[in-house]
């Protein structure tokens, strides 16, 4: 019986290694292990899957372009986040009121979430919303906000990081992460009141 | 507020969109490569507008007249040579004045060729250098 040889997992700093000596096959592992978050990032802020598949798309092929440029001052994943954030906003600025929104469906595991649950029903079966009209209004909740809140809401309440890391991605000090949240927050408690728990 | 944004989260691009997205980037990098840059789309253009343009008969010959007759022009209308007289006006227009000149005897009697404190002198001027057109182009 032969022990099965586990081949450990590259770590990034490894990976970038390899893809600045010439290795496409490293890059490829860093998009494999890297597009579903930062599909999220980028979806979260667009609200439109089409648009989101492109931006991706275009960041993967900035950070191949200039991955030689990295030093490796800050983290490989503060570095990508850091290019997806900066092509979205810029994006958006572009797009401006062009807006056709193309949401993808909720998981179907949502029906089960207790914040789904007592979100939309509340206690009351009269006040009952299906998931998507939640995921409509919340849609709509999240594109009032200005890039710039809706950024840090998306990184901090969707994709659950922590303010020291958003810090360090936009550029900006904690204090302006935790500010900017506040705003957001209060902004998502007027546009989305009827979800606000009693 | 945080529990509902978080739903979110449920949002999931379509199945076996993460699969697909390397296959999609590997074709849009090929892609890239073959699509020209744009200088050399400029080259391409400038190539072809040169291609399409007949030059005239008698533009050859319309042109060495041209350059002829600009030659004649600029020959005869040479540059005016400075004369030493334009220099002596240039000089004189900032003159050097000595202030408590005192003129040195070198014979014994000091008295006999001293002057009053208060005689002016004219200035003079020794000029160092020659003019360079007066050096014999054979001197070293």
């Amino acid at each position: 019986m032969t022990a099965e040889l586990e081949i450990p997992p590259h770590n990034d700093q490894e990976l970038v290694a390899r893809t600045q000596k010439g290795d496409p096959t490293a890059f490829d592992e860093l998009v494999v292990r890297y597009s579903p978050r930062l599909y999220g990032l980028v979806y979260h802020m667009t609200s439109n899957h089409e648009d989101t598949n492109d931006l991706l798309q275009d960041v993967f092929a900035k950070a191949y372009r200039s991955i030689c440029n990295f030093r490796g001052k800050s983290s490989f994943y503060t570095w990508m986040h850091s290019i997806a954030v900066n092509m979205t906003i810029n994006f958006l600025k572009k797009r401006n009121r062009r807006q056709h929104p193309s949401m993808n469906d909720p998981d179907s595991r949502i029906e089960n979430d207790p914040d789904f649950i007592a979100a939309t029903s509340n206690g009351d079966p009269t006040r009952e919303v299906t998931v998507h009209e939640l995921q409509k209004k919340l849609n709509a909740a999240m594109q009032k906000l200005s890039h710039e809140h809706r950024v840090v809401v998306t990184m901090f309440d969707i994709q659950g990081m922590p303010h020291a890391e958003i810090s360090k991605i936009l550029g900006v000090s904690e204090g302006t992460v935790r500010s900017r949240l506040f705003y957001a927050h209060r902004q998502l408690q007027i546009s989305l009141h009827e979800f606000k728990r009693n | 507020m945080h529990r509902v944004i978080r739903l979110k989260r449920y949002e999931q691009p379509p199945q076996g969109y993460h699969e697909g997205f390397l296959r999609e980037f590997h074709h849009r990098q090929r892609a890239e490569l073959l699509k020209p840059s744009l200088s050399a789309l400029l080259r391409e253009r400038f190539s072809s507008l040169m291609s399409d343009f007949r030059v005239p008969a008698m533009a050859y010959a319309g042109a060495a007249s041209v350059a002829v007759i600009a030659g004649v022009v600029i020959l005869r209308q040479a540059p005016p040579t400075e004369t030493p007289r334009a220099y002596s006006v240039s000089y004189s227009q900032a003159p050097v004045t000595i202030q408590k000149m005192q003129p040195v005897s070198l014979r014994g009697d000091a008295s006999a060729t001293t002057l009053p404190p208060n005689a002016t002198f004219p200035p003079s001027y020794l000029l160092q250098a020659r003019p360079a057109s007066y050096e014999s182009s054979l001197s070293f």
